[in-house]
């Protein structure tokens, strides 16, 4: 425990206690909506599909894991497959270990608030049991309120829910998996998901 | 002044068309930032708001430390203290022996390469990959990274190509970026599901909750989070946000900041260990508390490592990373140089302090004064007041400029030889002189006849 209070008793010594916290900050008003949301999406390397009522939403995964799936399994996470009802998806058991999810081809999860100014969505771990399944899957496809959409990201913090650290991670997804190391060739697919499709559902806000 | 030609000359780039390339491609991110900058109304108030939040956590930072402590610990982390390097590599390796790891997947942290964690845990049997594609690429070519957003920067296609033909198996004169991500990602894959740990760095620590934030492109962090039971996360003691009510106002500056991009792939926040698995952060001081009890060096501390400052630096352009010999390399290595290791101390007198810095930090630190006051501060370097001193003499009378000029012209063709005890060997060293016109401007401005005007 030393350590731990020697390096303290000098942090204390050295902290000044002066400038007080600045507040929050208000942002300068943004665009928001579906159609700026899919718009960033697509500079990020994604693709939004809808709005569609909340009941056809099965229908339009349906359409979106048709053009994705490559062979390999397709996965939904439970309160993804609730929503969506029968589809050529299987829920995976939560206690699957993450190495038998290597071939997963699409995954479908539930995404809780989306960003209009970055196209970021918010995937609770509430949301995604198997922690490993957004990051091994090929082709990631994300559900997310039609309503849930806000325009930047101090309104998308505001707007998760109050359980939103409870469950170890919450991972906000701009996009699918990238990387521009060799010589600054945006190559999409570095790791994780080649693909990522965002489908917004339900009344629009 | 002399170091300053010392850094821009050491070869660190093999020739003329790899300083181009090089300064190209750390512009181009540059370019980016602007534009991302300009698309966000607010971000000149988004960045005063950074820095007044960055200076009222390091004036309270030993609060926000036991309660970032106190909060982690209640969500199930483990947390560490370590003094110095050696205390960040002890610490590391005592938790991964106690969990008879052999295989570590890692990503990115700076800090990590400040403390030379890989080589001491390759060193104990224990086997380390970096799974950043750009930190892999150094790995596998045995050097460190030569920018801290894209660590191979320095690195040509071709050269990468090459590279993974050896290690990698990929077909010879393959330098097609696509296909040899590809590849890597698959060389990748199966170590990330045979790893026992996973080792990250962290962006942003927030003190309400406890929570770490981790943000990657690529996600290999989140892989190395999530597939095997134990996770170390190696963070400096700066990290902290008060509230993560907070983290949006770096999160929107950090990206854009860095490549443009609006914000990371993937920003994860990770509270507490995931079910069935163990979660360790070791908070590291490693010279910071010194820096914070130093009023006039502390705002360095609030750097969040975007990388633009190294970006929109000349001499970083031209001289690349390596040349900084420090694990952070531009402005803000050279700013943190003289206080964390002995060896940086020549390194703020390399800049021209245009100030390009300042102007794109997202957390406005006060860079080129930095630089300036660390030069007030350390010691001068050899020679340099006696320059300084002749310098001022000559250049007061006209007579002894027009001399000195005479000298110089006479003695061109012999300083471009590299002979011991060369005033420009440091120069020669990396480049050489360029072709001297022949005769002074003035009198060539006499020659064109007086009054004729430009
Ligand atoms: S000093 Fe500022 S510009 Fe440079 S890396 Fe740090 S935060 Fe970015």
């Amino acid at each position: 425990m030393t350590a731990r209070d020697d390096i303290l008793a000098r942090v204390a010594a050295a902290a000044t206690h002066r400038a007080s916290h600045p507040g929050g900050h208000t942002p300068a008003t943004l665009e928001t909506g579906f159609d700026r949301f899919a718009s960033r999406l697509r500079g990020v390397g994604g693709e939004a599909h809808g709005p569609v009522p909340a009941w056809s939403a099965g229908e339009a995964a349906s359409r979106v894991v048709a053009l994705r799936a490559d062979g390999g399994s397709i996965f939904a996470a439970e309160s993804a497959a609730d929503l969506l009802g029968p589809g050529p998806w299987v829920v995976p058991p939560a206690e699957l270990a993450p190495i038998a999810f290597e071939d997963v081809a699409v995954a479908l999860m539930l995404g809780t608030v989306a960003v209009a100014e970055n196209a970021a969505v918010a995937l609770l771990g509430r949301e995604a049991p198997q922690r490993a399944m957004p990051f091994l899957c090929r082709h990631l496809i994300l559900l997310v309120p039609a309503n849930s959409i806000v325009p930047d990201q101090h309104a998308a913090q505001a707007a998760l829910p109050a359980d939103a650290f409870a469950h170890h991670h919450l991972t906000w997804i701009s996009g699918p998996s990238k990387t521009a190391d060799i010589e600054q060739t945006l190559v999409y697919g570095a790791h994780g998901p080649l693909t990522l499709d965002v489908i917004a559902y339900g009344e629009v806000a | 002044m002399t170091q300053a030609l010392e850094l821009a000359a050491r070869r660190t780039l093999p020739d003329e068309g790899a300083v181009t390339r090089h300064d190209g491609a750390v512009f181009d991110l540059r370019r980016r930032r602007d534009l991302a900058a300009a698309e966000v109304p607010d971000w000149e108030a988004l960045r005063e708001r950074a820095a007044a939040l960055k200076t009222h956590t390091l004036d309270h930072l030993d609060t926000y430390l036991e309660r970032f402590e106190a909060r982690a610990t209640e969500a199930g982390a483990v947390v560490h203290w370590a003094e110095d390097a050696a205390d960040l590599r002890r610490i590391a390796t005592e938790l991964l022996r106690a969990h008879k790891v052999e295989r570590v997947a890692k990503s990115k942290s700076m800090l990590t390469e400040e403390c030379g964690l890989n080589a001491h845990l390759e060193s104990q049997g224990i086997h380390v990959v970096d799974t950043d594609l750009g930190e892999r690429i150094v790995q596998l070519q045995g050097e460190p990274p030569s920018h801290i957003i894209v660590p191979a920067i320095h690195r040509s296609r071709a050269e990468i190509g090459a590279l993974f033909h050896e290690r990698m198996g990929t077909p010879r004169g393959e330098t097609d970026p696509e296909k040899l991500t590809r590849a890597a990602r698959r060389d990748l894959r199966s170590r990330f599901l045979s790893a026992q740990a996973g080792i990250t760095g962290v962006n942003f620590a927030v003190a309400e909750t406890g929570s770490i934030v981790v943000c990657t492109n690529e996600g290999n962090a989140d892989l190395g989070m999530s597939i095997p039971r134990l996770h170390v996360a190696c963070m400096g003691l700066e990290k902290l946000v008060p509230r993560m009510e907070d983290l949006p106002v770096f999160l929107r500056l950090l990206a854009r900041s860095a490549t443009g991009q609006p914000i990371t792939a993937y920003t994860s926040v990770v509270t507490g260990p995931r079910e069935g698995a163990e979660l360790h952060i070791i908070v590291v001081d490693n010279g910071r508390s010194a820096l914070l009890a130093d009023p006039g060096h502390r705002s360095a501390l609030g750097c969040i490592r975007c990388g633009a400052c190294l970006n929109t630096c000349p001499v970083y352009r031209r001289a690349g990373g390596h040349a900084y010999e420090g694990p952070i390399p531009g402005p803000i290595g050279a700013v943190l140089a003289p206080a964390l290791h002995p060896a940086g101390a020549a390194l703020p007198h390399a800049s021209s302090l245009c100030g390009s810095c300042t102007a794109v930090c997202p957390v406005r630190i006060d860079l080129h004064d930095q630089l300036l006051a660390w030069r007030r501060e350390l010691p001068r370097p050899r020679g340099e007041a006696l320059l300084g001193w002749l310098a001022a003499l000559v250049l007061r009378s006209p007579s002894l400029y027009r001399l000195a000029g005479r000298l110089g012209r006479l003695s061109w063709p012999i300083l471009g030889v590299r002979f011991p005890g060369n005033p420009a060997a440091s120069w020669l060293r990396g480049r050489k002189l360029p072709r001297h016109p022949g005769a002074s401007f003035a009198s060539r401005w006499a020659r064109r006849g007086q009054g004729t005007g430009p």
